[in-house]
């Protein structure tokens, strides 16, 4: 697979068809996902993985912006108390979430060159999430990635370049 | 014509609607403010969905739910498209309020 493509052609998905992805697969992109960089090599993050259309279903209730019925929903965290422990509260408010979503880009790409789609998911309710996923006290939901085959591939939403890119220093570019 | 309604798949389906909605109203102070027309135009596609599914059926209420889903997800990539899909969805109430003619 090319980088450019799964970069320039990965969609958020949001209708999916009723077939599995095997745990293999879903292996492979947890896999993808820890080789992303972290501040200060925390390596804070935790991922909890469901694939039980049941648990998917209650996770739902509290999450209204997981869209459609993937075949498995994975939650990015972050261990709170692991990252003040390595980073102090920059590690804990500042490079945690930022870990976190970088690793969730390595997962997407990764499920993108398996033909599957995700899309990544803030709209969802912390507590009721925690709550539900039983995490341990410290354990923060950071985003959820719904997971499965398309049914459907949304169309690019037009990029923006321009004020964007600033070469230099310029006064007045922001 | 008698409707046979399952009141334990009923309830259920509501009960993960009436998330959505709950979750929806505390999330959205913080959101996006698009996504709160989103939410309730969607949240019409799903109670239109659950009926259907216990058997309360009409031609209008599934030409509203298909056309919800036809364009809700302008909101993700073009706000001007979103806003005249959701007047079109009034032109189609509009279209569909025979409600005198009903009784």
């Amino acid at each position: 697979m090319d980088l450019w493509e799964a970069i320039r052609e990965r969609r958020s998905v949001r209708t999916f068809l009723d077939r599995p992805v095997t745990r293999e697969t879903i292996e492979r992109l947890l896999e993808a996902a820890i080789w992303a960089p972290s501040g200060g090599n925390a390596q804070t993050w935790r991922f909890v993985v469901l694939t039980n259309p049941a648990e998917i279903r209650r996770i739902k209730i509290v999450s209204p912006g997981l869209l459609g019925d993937p075949a498995a929903v994975i939650a990015v965290c972050q261990d709170l108390v692991q990252a003040r422990a390595k980073g102090g509260n920059l590690g804990e408010t500042f490079l945690a979430p930022v870990d976190a979503a970088m690793a969730t880009q390595n997962l997407l790409l990764a499920a993108y060159a398996e033909g599957l789609g995700t899309c990544t998911v803030a709209s969802f309710h912390r507590r009721g999430v925690s709550r539900l996923l039983k995490l341990a006290e410290g354990i923060e939901p950071i985003l959820l990635v719904s997971l499965g085959y398309p049914a459907q591939l949304p169309p690019a939403p037009a990029r923006q370049r321009e004020g964007v890119f600033v070469f230099g220093v310029s006064r007045g570019s922001s | 014509m008698e409707l046979v309604v399952d009141q334990a798949r009923l309830e259920q389906a509501v009960f993960e609607l009436v998330g959505y909605m709950v979750t929806s109203g505390r999330n959205l102070i913080d959101e996006t403010p698009l996504y709160g027309p989103f939410r309730l135009v969607d949240a019409v596609s799903r109670l239109i969905l659950i009926l259907e599914k216990e058997g309360v059926v009409s031609d209008r209420l599934r030409t509203m739910q298909e056309r919800i889903d036809a364009g809700k997800y302008f909101v993700m990539s073009d706000v001007d498209e979103f806003e005249s899909f959701l007047d079109s969805l009034v032109d189609t109430l509009v279209d569909h309020a025979d409600f005198e003619e009903r009784r």
